[in-house]
């Protein structure tokens, strides 16, 4: 099953602002160079990909899992817990 | 407005936390940022009725089966071991959300105020500021789980590294109570839970729950592994393994969350008014995949010392579940080196093989390596003594 077919099984409220956020596009360049990106690699909801030379970030698929920025060899990832208990609500957990 | 305890996080550890301050006759207030407790969590999960009932009473614990068979199996690519144990203790699988929400509600009923829907944002001296302001408070219980941004924020502790840190992701399949119960052999409320060593296709660990009206299966993957292929392929794989256990049945609930595996005691429990517990400072057994029972115990522990940093400190150390975890950190690093891992998972199914088939000729290999066993041995006894 594709991701995004598993991420419909989860209750989200998107939060306006994102919680999410890279600081700089230079080094998520030289790191899909050296390191092959490994935010991308590591999501679990396919928030990271390139998009023409730039990291875009889906925030609103994210599942908080709080793994991309834990590989991130840049320290590169911005991360806030989305406003108010939006973003993801689980039902089993 | 102004607290005696201000508990961040209304997850096992935080209602505990939140329940036992209250208990205490401190003021107490219990922040969750979700939109009700639990809902933000993730577990497998399975609980031992002895960790909770030592500082809850359990009554109306809200479970969903009674673990009665745990299978452990051991698997490489050749072939896999499975090893089948009626526990001694009594072991429950609970889904978090109804667990943590239960617990909430004996935090509230003990007289604390739960407040849903904020984050804290940041403790400035005795100010816990939040989205919706700030509360001005005399203790604050960190209990916010493995991405512990205000611990982290303060300084009581870093980041993970990414070879201190195991992807779990999980997840959950409809199925009615008799068609869990004839798929597993079960009868009434009795339990089954998995547990799956594997190193195939890359390291990780797997599990198996029953549930009432579900099943919930997953993986750990250390995310220092993570070359190639995704978590989630290894989850695909995993449950393709599984082949005919969740056929048919249609996906409820897909979730991930980080499992830390390092920290307490180099990762501060306190610091004057500001008290970590649970996944915060990193109190996971990974030996037994315990997290909920030193969560609840650290929690406990922290509104039973408030005011004494040092003696919180000294009584995680004295606790059982957690100074083991503490004893066993070099081991487990060890031990999630992916050549150490993949070296005794195949050891211990070509034993098995090597016994059944009366041939233990491919065991010579391992004679190459015996100083490295005999360390990590020296090293597991520290860990049981
Ligand atoms: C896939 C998986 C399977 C597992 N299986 C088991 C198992 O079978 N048995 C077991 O014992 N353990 C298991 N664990 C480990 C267990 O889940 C954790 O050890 C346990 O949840 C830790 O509890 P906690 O209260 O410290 O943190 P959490 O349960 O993570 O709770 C933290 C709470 O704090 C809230 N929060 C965080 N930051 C803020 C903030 N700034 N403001 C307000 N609220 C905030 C969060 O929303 C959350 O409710 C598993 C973990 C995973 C990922
Ligand atoms: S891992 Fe960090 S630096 Fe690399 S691409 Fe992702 S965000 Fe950018
Ligand atoms: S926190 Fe997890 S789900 Fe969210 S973007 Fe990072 S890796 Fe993906």
């Amino acid at each position: 099953m594709r991701i995004e077919e598993r991420l419909y099984t989860l209750r989200y409220k998107r939060d306006e602002q994102p919680h999410l956020m890279v600081k700089d596009q230079e080094l998520c360049k030289r790191c899909n160079e050296e390191y092959g990106s490994p935010c991308i690699g590591v999501c679990p909801a396919n928030v990271y990909s390139f998009v023409k030379d730039r990291l875009v970030v889906s925030y609103e698929n994210c599942v908080e899992c709080g793994a991309c920025k834990i590989v991130c060899p840049f320290n590169n990832i911005i991360w806030k817990y989305p406003r108010y208990g939006l973003g993801i609500a689980l039902r089993y957990g | 407005m102004k607290f005696d305890v201000v508990v961040v996080g209304a997850g096992c550890s935080g209602s505990v936390a939140a329940l036992n301050s209250a208990k205490k006759g401190y003021k107490t207030l219990l922040v969750e940022r979700g939109p009700e407790p639990g809902s933000k969590n993730v577990s497998g999960a399975m609980i031992r009725e002895s960790d909770i009932s030592r500082f809850v009473d359990i009554d109306g614990l809200p479970f969903e089966k009674v673990v009665k068979s745990v299978k452990l199996v051991f698997s490489t690519k050749a072939n896999s071991v499975e090893l089948r144990i009626r526990p001694r203790d009594k072991l429950y699988t609970v889904s978090r959300l109804k667990f943590d929400k239960w617990l909430a509600q004996k935090a509230e009923q003990a007289g604390a105020l739960l407040v849903t829907k904020t984050t804290v944002t940041g403790v400035e001296g005795n100010k816990v500021i939040t989205e919706r302001g700030g509360v001005e408070a005399d203790y604050v219980i960190l209990s916010e789980g493995a991405n512990a941004l205000l611990s982290m924020s303060l300084g009581m502790r870093r980041e993970l590294k990414p070879e201190e840190a195991v992807l779990g992701l999980k997840e959950v399949y409809s199925m009615t109570r008799d068609e869990v119960n004839k798929r597993f052999g079960l009868q009434g409320d009795d339990g089954e839970a998995w547990r799956v060593i594997s190193d195939n296709p890359i390291p990780f660990a797997g599990f198996v729950y029953t549930y009432k009206d579900s099943v919930s299966l997953g993986v750990g993957v250390p995310l220092s592994n993570v070359k190639g292929l995704k978590p989630y392929e290894v989850l695909d794989s995993f449950r393709s393994s599984l082949s005919e256990l969740v056929k048919g049945s249609s996906l409820r609930e897909y979730s991930a969350k980080v499992i830390p595996e390092n920290g307490f005691p180099s990762f501060k429990a306190c610091n004057q008014r500001v008290y970590v517990t649970g996944d915060a400072i990193g109190l996971v057994d990974p030996l037994t995949f315990n997290g909920i029972g030193p969560a609840i115990a650290s929690g406990y522990l922290a509104s039973e010392n408030l005011g004494q940093c040092e003696g919180y400190e000294r009584a995680l150390l004295q606790e059982e579940e957690v100074s083991r975890i503490v004893r066993s950190r070099t081991l487990v690093k060890e031990l999630l080196k992916e050549e150490n891992f993949k070296f005794y998972v195949n050891l211990i199914v070509d034993l098995f093989e090597g016994w059944s088939s009366g041939d233990l000729s491919k065991l010579k290999y391992y004679k190459s390596n015996l100083w490295a066993m005999l360390r990590h041995l020296t090293l597991g006894l520290g860990v049981v003594g």
